[in-house]
């Protein structure tokens, strides 16, 4: 079974039926690439129509051809042999002396011509339709199976990039400033899934979702470059909410769009902009103001929305006077990516779907837990509105054969090690609380989706349930390097000065012993009110040890999150997005109980946040009864080893908690209907007599078997929908 | 005021603004030479500042003190202070003060409430502020002086040539900082100056007597 990633192709049709001849065929092996990857050449960018890569044969370039005209087919297979070739001997891995040892073959697929012209024995320009497809394929020779794997890596590290390390000096093989290193390296690649979510291209809205730390914002960034690269003449926009992001996102795409083409993006057609924006130039635009500016439509700045509609709806408040203006529409972009859509009112996401022009190729990231209980998104079918008729405007189908992903969940952590996730879900859901839960969400396959795994117990109303993470959703690699006492602390003071004290030491010896640089630490206030009060004393102490800090997000330029050599301090809704290898966690004592229920989720969601801001180690700290209580609940999930053990919760007690519904599109609950369906329709006609199980294919019940054998040995753990 | 005084208050006032959270970012002063000889206290790439003195614009002034790191402090919204003093036997004998706002950043001013609140829409405040350099100058170079023209210390506004208003003596850093936070940054709720250590030690009067005839600036001294 080959897997297909679905990249930005202008040849549709034949690209559509070269997957498909290729996955009719069970027995075939690989990844199919469609419209990837792109060579950065002396000229310029130089894409591929597509890419098989398979254990037996190796890379198998494919020219497509939409026409009958197959023109001058052996140039276009030249060239593109001599770019991918001059690309794979960069790589150490693949070559033996001076020779590459997997060569690239070369082959024109052109659906539309009858017959092929006829190709000689070791004749290396191929040329076939679907029918001899599969069958020039097998005929190619076999590579080396020892070079696959290597293979596999720098294709997909075509689309790689190193991520800008820091500069560090380290002495000790066992510091905390070697660990960091060593980590930053271990992480800089993409894993397989973040490749294709990177490629994968939907003429449409496509969503990514994941956990903070699963690579979001890196893979929206490649996939402005990506389509910049393949598109140069498309108007993209890249959106956010977080303004330290800005900058993020021009280096990542600035590098990648280097790496494709050997050029700088076009920065006229790649807009990096905040959502809301202002007048006053580049730098200051964003898509709502654009949106009035175009339309004619009156700007509102954050303080007349403010006070219109408040704090928490200004934006949601523009957008729908935008929205509703009653002008007609003017699609400008060809795509638009929305980072962090979470943070935004759904009807941000209409306003950039209304912008586009047909497709409407609309990107977001979301994650569902940032925000862990209080607002999640609605359903498409909500968020895009419906057609007079009533179809929604916007779907999200089954996954077809021969189609990109629409829906795309990135299910790995790379960010936080499985002790400090777990904790931060535990404390921000309360797992442990002695009040109860403090929020859930109301989708329990939720909990699959961001990679648990219940224990005996299937996660059912009323049920003791087990929740642990995986090395495959929390790679062990994050934990190994500390010992889980090192990872995460929680420290309780009994005031604010001893807490500054504590704080203070501990900084200068990161900083003097541990080897760790001054951009390693973020210390981070939960409380949004209370920063620049609490932080003051810390860093005044600190700056009488010669240690400079600065406060991110009330600077000139609110785009850069850390200032090299300096400790960052931050408020919560600043630290969003961003990580540092150590955080410090102070007054989370404002995080443990709140008057009012609501605030408690709240409250939670912010400790939850700033804990989940760490790349290794994370301190918590905090004073008095309720950073006791706080301590106190970490100790039980240490002591459950980083498992959230807990009574489910009823419908009724679940109605009772501000809860997260994900939201499992219409077709996603259509689908697992059906499969329902089908089953019983099975076990019918077998009761019945109307079929005998030898009707079946023999593979297909005997994985049936091993699936219900499995079950049985484990208890159950169906996946309920 | 002699130089370690400068220097401690220099110190001093950088510790009260970081304590405020009213310094977004610090350097420490630089020192040079010997206290009863001749003595410079600056901070890093002071050279930058003769930019400052060039007819470019303003924007470009600020961007390049910004990228050079040329201040003692950074305001929490954007603006730079940067204090130097030179001595020549123990005796003052030249200091610049100044203050450059973010020429196009969000303003404090104009809404406090965004920026302690760590608000994340600080960027689309309304904007109806001018803002405009500030620099205390000090030379005493009798050579220099032209009496009422160029008065040993005099105080320009928004980098206009030839504004000299007569100061009647040198500034210390305590004084400049109060003058600075009382007039710019005190917001309805919080009176951020006097949160600053008060100086007890001044300069001695240099103000000319026709000076003193025209409209001037009278500082502790």
């Amino acid at each position: 079974m080959i897997n297909t990633v679905w990249g930005s192709t202008d040849k549709p049709v034949s690209s559509k039926q070269l997957a498909e001849s290729l996955s009719a065929h069970q027995e075939l092996e690989g990844t199919l690439y469609i419209g990837y990857p792109i060579i950065g050449t002396p000229e310029g960018s130089f894409p591929i129509d597509a890419l098989f890569l398979s254990p037996e044969k190796g890379v198998i370039l494919i020219d497509l051809v939409e026409g009958r005209a197959l023109t001058s087919f052996v140039d276009r297979q030249d060239e593109a042999y001599n770019k991918l070739h001059a690309k794979l001997l960069q790589h150490q891995s693949l070559i033996s002396r001076r020779e590459l040892q997997v060569k690239p073959y070369t082959l024109t697929f052109a659906p539309a011509v009858a017959r092929a012209p006829q190709v000689d024995e070791g004749e290396d320009h191929l040329v076939c339709n679907a029918a001899s497809l599969v069958g020039t394929v097998n005929g190619l020779p076999n590579i080396n199976p020892k070079f696959y794997a290597p293979l596999v890596a720098v294709v997909q590290a075509i689309s790689n990039l190193r991520r800008g390390r820091k500069k560090r000096e380290v002495a000790r093989a066992d510091s905390k400033g070697a660990k960091a290193k060593s980590l930053e390296d271990s992480i800089a690649n993409l894993d397989s899934r973040q490749s294709a979510a990177v490629v994968e291209t939907f003429q449409g809205v496509q969503r990514i979702r994941g956990l903070a730390g699963c690579g979001k914002t890196i893979v929206l960034a490649l996939k402005v470059a990506y389509l910049h690269a393949r598109n140069p003449d498309w108007l993209i926009a890249v959106t956010f909410n977080t303004r330290s992001l800005k900058k993020q996102f021009e280096s990542l795409i600035t590098t990648f769009v280097l790496e494709q083409s050997n050029e700088e993006p076009i920065w006229d057609n790649v807009r990096i902009m905040n959502a809301w924006g202002a007048p006053g130039g580049k730098d200051r635009t964003g898509i709502y103001y654009e949106f009035c500016r175009d339309h004619g439509i009156e700007y509102l700045d954050f303080g007349p929305a403010k006070n219109h509609f408040g704090s928490d709806k200004a934006f949601e408040g523009v957008c729908d006077l935008a929205l509703n203006a009653g002008k007609v529409i003017t699609p400008k972009y060809d795509a638009i990516l929305v980072d962090e859509a979470q943070d935004f009112a759904p009807n941000f996401l209409l306003l950039c779907y209304e912008y586009l022009k047909e497709p409407k190729r609309l990107v977001y990231a979301y994650d569902e837990l940032q925000n862990l209980g209080t607002k999640s998104l609605p359903p498409v079918e909500d968020i895009f509105g419906r057609d007079p008729d009533g179809t929604p405007r916007v779907q999200f189908l089954p996954q077809e054969i021969g189609k990109p992903r629409q829906d795309i969940i990135l299910g790995t952590c790379y960010r936080n090690s499985r002790p400090v996730l777990a904790t931060a879900h535990a404390l921000g859901f309360g797992v442990y609380r002695q009040k109860g839960l403090a929020q859930i969400f109301e989708n329990k396959s939720l909990w699959y989706d961001i990679g648990y795994e219940s224990g005996e117990n299937d996660i059912e109303d009323g049920a003791e349930v087990t929740l642990s993470r995986t090395p495959k959703s929390s790679p062990e690699i994050l934990e190994l390097h500390s010992a889980p006492d090192d990872l995460i602390q929680f420290h309780v003071f009994e005031n604010s000065a001893q807490q500054t004290r504590w704080v203070v030491e501990q900084i200068r010896q990161n900083l003097q012993q541990d080897e760790l640089i001054p951009d390693d630490i973020v210390v981070i206030n939960p409380d949004p009110f209370s920063t620049k009060a609490q932080v003051g004393p810390i860093r005044a102490e600190l700056l009488k040890l010669d240690i400079n800090s600065n406060l991110a997000g009330v600077t000139t330029i609110a785009d850069i999150f850390t200032e090299p050599g300096t400790v960052t301090f931050t408020g919560i809704f600043r630290a969003k997005g961003n990580e540092a290898a150590m955080v410090y966690v102070i007054n989370a004592q404002d995080c443990f109980d709140a008057p009012l229920a609501r605030e408690v989720a709240l409250i939670r969601n912010r400790l939850f946040t700033a804990i989940t801001r760490s790349k290794a180690w994370v301190r918590v700290v905090g004073i008095g009864r309720g950073m006791a209580a706080l301590k106190n609940e970490f100790e039980k999930a240490k002591e459950e080893d980083f498992s959230l053990r807990f009574q489910y919760p009823t419908e009724e007690e679940r109605k009772k908690m501000k809860t997260v519904n994900r939201d499992m599109s219409k077709a996603e609950q259509e689908q697992s209907k059906k499969r329902r369906g089908y089953l019983a329709e099975i076990i019918e006609s077998l009761d019945s007599g109307e079929s005998i199980l030898e009707d079946y294919p023999d593979d297909l019940v005997k994985r049936l078997e091993a699936a219900i054998a499995k079950r049985r040995a484990k208890g159950p753990k169906i996946r309920k929908k | 005021m002699t130089p370690q005084i400068v220097l401690q208050q220099i110190i001093a006032l950088t510790t009260s603004l970081v304590e405020l959270s009213l310094s977004n970012e610090q350097n420490f002063p630089t020192t040079a030479g010997h206290v009863d000889h001749a003595f410079d206290i600056s901070v890093s790439n002071a050279s930058t500042l003769t930019i400052a003195l060039r007819n470019v614009a303003y924007r470009e002034i600020y961007a390049e003190l910004e990228r050079s790191r040329c201040f003692n402090v950074k305001m929490l919204d954007g603006a730079l202070i940067t204090l130097r003093y030179r001595f020549k036997d123990g005796e003052i004998s030249e200091h610049t003060l100044s203050y450059f706002p973010a020429p196009d950043l969000e303003y404090f001013q104009n809404d406090p409430e965004i920026y302690l609140d760590d608000d994340l829409y600080a960027d689309v405040v309304a904007r109806n502020i001018v803002t405009f350099p500030i620099r205390f100058d000090f030379n005493s170079d009798p050579e220099r002086f032209v009496d009422t023209h160029h008065p040993y210390s005099h105080l320009t506004l928004g980098q206009y040539k030839n504004c000299r208003i007569p100061v009647c003596s040198p500034l210390g850093p305590l004084a400049f900082g109060g003058f600075l936070l009382r007039n710019f940054y005190n917001t309805a709720f919080q009176k951020y100056s006097d949160a600053i250590p008060a100086s007890t030690a001044f300069f001695n009067k240099t103000i000319s007597a026709n000076e003193q005839k025209i409209p001037h600036f009278i500082c502790g001294s």
